[in-house]
């Protein structure tokens, strides 16, 4: 089966060259697109140098677009499964089999931080403030889908060719895209998945966003989920 | 009014309406923005020019105080023209993240030939 890993980079230089060289040892089978972001630092060259597809956007589009490239990239070439990787060291190229697995008997996988009581909990750990509003978003996710999910903002994500196609027009390009498409996705009516999988502190680079503008983001999401309260209903009756 | 201060619109009106023909001669508002404002140009100098235009029809429309009704007309029209333009820059900045990604999937299938 024909695997493809999109990683949105936006001045990643730093931590893309180990990033890659660790997937190239883990699964050389799969094609590894980059998509540079419109970044100001060597981010495409270093993808070049690396030997990887490069996609170069004009300009920054932000993770949501730059996903939703590297979507519509995949399904053209006509992958069948493809999965999301963080371009600055977050996601460990050890854990791409328990999310690939997931794939068996669902269209979208999730790798979640916390899988609460699992064997394999992550040990992943939140400030208070941000864990409130991981909670918060929980809980509005939960009442928008029906289902429940631990980790509504993973980008460490996997999917099959119908979800694919969907993704590759309609992926949510806003930041906090994540959360977006886990509804998007179920609103269609894919099965969802969550996995528990082990991730790793950031290895360079810097947040892509704070404070502020976190918050706006936040609230946007939170208006998208309301508006959505209860529409999964009348999908699901038509699906 | 004082027969000063309608002078005073009058004129400023009309200055408005010069700068609209002007930019639509110059190409530099769309036709569908050039009768919009046109529009509002010649109502602007109607009510400058004829004194008696705004009290007769705030008589007609059972509003007591004139400039009342002047200012509601006035802020709805910005309302709904401001809501306008959010939603044309909405659908812009759709087409220009399409073009965005056509644009680095075209450079990419000919960096691939030349390569």
């Amino acid at each position: 089966m024909r695997t493809a890993v999109v990683i949105p980079a936006f001045n990643e230089s730093e931590a893309l060259p180990g990033v890659l060289a660790e997937l190239a040892a883990a699964v050389p089978d799969h094609a590894v697109v980059v998509i540079d972001d419109g970044s100001s630092d060597d981010t495409a060259g270093v993808a070049a140098a690396a030997g990887v597809t490069c996609l170069r956007l004009p300009f920054n589009l932000g993770i949501g677009g730059a996903l939703r490239l590297g979507f519509r990239f995949a399904a053209e070439q006509g992958f069948e499964r493809v999965y999301q990787f963080d371009a600055d060291g977050q996601h460990d190229p050890s854990q791409i089999p328990i999310l690939l697995a997931g794939l068996e008997n669902a269209d979208m996988v999730v790798g979640t931080r916390f899988a609460v009581g699992d064997p394999g909990d992550s040990g992943y750990r939140v400030g208070r403030g941000r864990g409130l509003a991981m909670g918060l978003l929980r809980w509005l996710v939960r009442r928008a889908t029906g289902r429940r999910f631990t980790d509504t903002s993973s980008g460490f994500r996997a999917l099959r060719r119908p979800v694919l196609e969907l993704f590759a027009t309609d992926y949510p390009v806003e930041y906090m895209d994540s959360v977006e498409a886990l509804l998007l996705a179920v609103r269609h009516g894919f099965t969802v998945v969550e996995v528990p999988v082990r991730m790793r502190e950031r290895q360079g680079g810097r947040p892509s966003t704070r404070n502020l503008r976190l918050a706006y983001h936040y609230v946007r999401v939170l208006i998208v989920l309301v508006a959505g309260l209860g529409r999964h209903t009348r999908l699901g009756a038509t699906a | 009014m004082s027969d000063t201060a309608h002078l005073v619109f009058a004129v400023l009106a009309l200055l408005a309406l010069a700068l609209i023909v002007r930019l639509v001669r110059l190409q530099a508002l769309k036709a569908k923005y050039s009768v919009l404002w046109l529009t509002v140009g010649a109502l602007l100098a109607v009510s400058a020019a004829v004194p008696g235009v705004l009290d007769w029809i705030a008589g007609k429309v059972g509003v007591a105080y004139q400039p009342a009704l002047f200012l509601l007309l006035g802020f709805g029209f910005l309302l709904l023209l401001a809501m306008h333009f959010s939603y044309e820059l909405s659908r812009l900045e759709t087409r220009v993240r399409t073009l965005a990604e056509e644009l680095t999937l075209l450079r990419q299938e000919l960096d691939d030939k030349q390569d």
